[in-house]
């Protein structure tokens, strides 16, 4: 029985399901992004609690192109929800590294996966290229957000936080798959839908 | 007495207009693209989902959000100076509110009154492949299941005394995370089972019975957001 290559419905729909759940639970954490601290930690919080989910979308990932149309997405979203197009454009091109990184490990290595989970995460730091480089007009448009939110947060981030934050989310990320892998042999291994 | 099909399915809007009106909404009202020039198009465009909601005849949501509205809106002014902390993230939030209601009223219009199918042939009239439109069709269906099936698994915790930052925090993400996955995943494969026994998989052109047309209002908003983008363009590089 030959294997075709195409992405059928059954994994475009995957695709689907496990993105809506994912813009859920960023969404979910970003709604505490009110309190200036968990703005800054959006990267810390957003990367380990979609690793569970993300790990059982790898599990049904066999083929090219899955991981790519997640991300793209998870860009696209961030961008309507008014986080600015780096994240897009950033999602598409830390989807096609994954890609390649779970690819190579032949769709089946716990590890690869893990790892190609922390390079997809990054499209959470791409949401801060707005405060780091252009950090006027990106307040400017939110004026209404008080003085002291506003000096809060650019006080926390600095330009030489800019590549910590890329540092601390790829960490989290792969926190954040270790975990999944955990919880799916944990769980989702027994029932047999892992 | 003759059952006549209605041959002439139409919507309101056209998908793709409602597509690009969600666009234009989330550019200018929630990037707030051009501050002071875009006035006029920016109350426009917060007060053309209500419009919608009231076409479709939906008096309750409609005068609901117009109330959430105006009355977060004159909350938020009279909070302007002089801010407490507390009082300062009230104010944060009451104005991510105004920013945000808009685009989410628009978008909770267009998940309750485009059909799937609707939605997908008008993707393919304008070529957009395949594996962008499924995944998207499958979100908007998909994101009130999410919600719905949460909130039953939060019901449930709560009934075994696991409540949301009790006492092991793991052990409150991990309650909730593992069920919702669980039947996210058998609702995954039932829906793909029904998806393809209508035909998704074939490969072939899909015939739709919904007519698939521009029709008044559709040109009345395509009018419409051309003129915020060009206004916009106008007072970015010609003033």
């Amino acid at each position: 029985m030959e294997k075709s290559n195409r992405l059928n419905a059954k994994d475009l729909i995957n695709v689907g399901i496990y993105t809506a759940i994912c813009a859920v639970i960023c969404c979910a954490v970003a709604i505490t992004g009110v309190v200036p601290i968990m703005m800054v930690l959006l990267v810390v919080f957003v990367p380990i609690f979609t690793g569970i989910p993300y790990m059982m979308f790898l599990t049904k990932v066999k083929k090219f192109g899955m991981i790519l149309i997640l991300n793209i997405l998870m860009g696209a979203l961030m961008w309507v929800t008014g986080m600015s197009w780096y994240a897009l454009a950033v999602g598409t091109a830390s989807g096609l590294i994954a890609e390649l990184i779970y690819r190579a490990g032949n769709y089946n290595r716990k590890w690869n996966g893990i790892i190609a989970y922390a390079v997809s995460g990054i499209y959470c730091w791409a949401n801060y290229f707005g405060i780091f480089f252009n950090a006027d007009a990106y307040f400017s448009t939110r004026q209404n957000y008080g003085q002291e939110y506003i000096d809060a947060v650019t006080g926390m981030l600095p330009v030489w936080m800019c590549p910590i934050l890329l540092v601390i989310d790829i960490i989290c990320g792969i926190i954040g798959g270790w975990i999944g892998t955990k919880v799916l042999k944990k769980h989702f291994v027994k029932a047999g839908i892992a | 007495m003759e059952y006549r099909l209605k041959r002439n399915l139409h919507s309101l809007l056209d998908p793709r207009t409602k597509l690009l009106l969600l666009f234009t909404s989330s550019v200018f009202v929630v990037g707030n693209a051009g501050e002071k020039w875009m006035v006029v198009f920016y109350w426009v465009l917060v007060y053309i989902p209500v419009l919608l909601l009231f076409i479709e005849r939906e008096w309750k949501a409609g005068l609901i959000s117009i109330a959430i509205y105006v009355g977060s809106y004159f909350a938020q002014m009279s909070l302007q100076h002089d801010l407490t902390a507390l009082e300062s993230v009230l104010a944060l939030m009451l104005y991510i509110i105004t920013k945000i209601l808009p685009t989410v009223i628009l978008a909770r219009y267009i998940v309750k009154t485009t059909k799937v199918s609707e939605f997908l042939a008008a993707m393919n009239r304008m070529h957009v492949t395949d594996k962008l439109t499924i995944p998207i069709s499958v979100i908007f269906r998909f994101f009130p299941t999410v919600a719905e099936e949460s909130r039953a698994i939060n019901n449930s915790m709560k009934m075994r005394g696991i409540e949301m930052g009790a006492k092991k925090a793991t052990e409150a993400v991990e309650y909730r995370m593992v069920p919702l996955i669980a039947s996210c995943s058998i609702i995954g494969e039932e829906l793909s089972a029904a998806a393809m026994t209508r035909g998704l998989d074939v490969g072939k052109n899909r015939s739709c019975i919904w007519n698939i047309r521009f029709g008044v209002f559709d040109w009345i908003i395509l009018v419409l957001c051309l003129l915020c983008f060009i206004w916009w363009g106008i007072g970015r590089f010609f003033i």
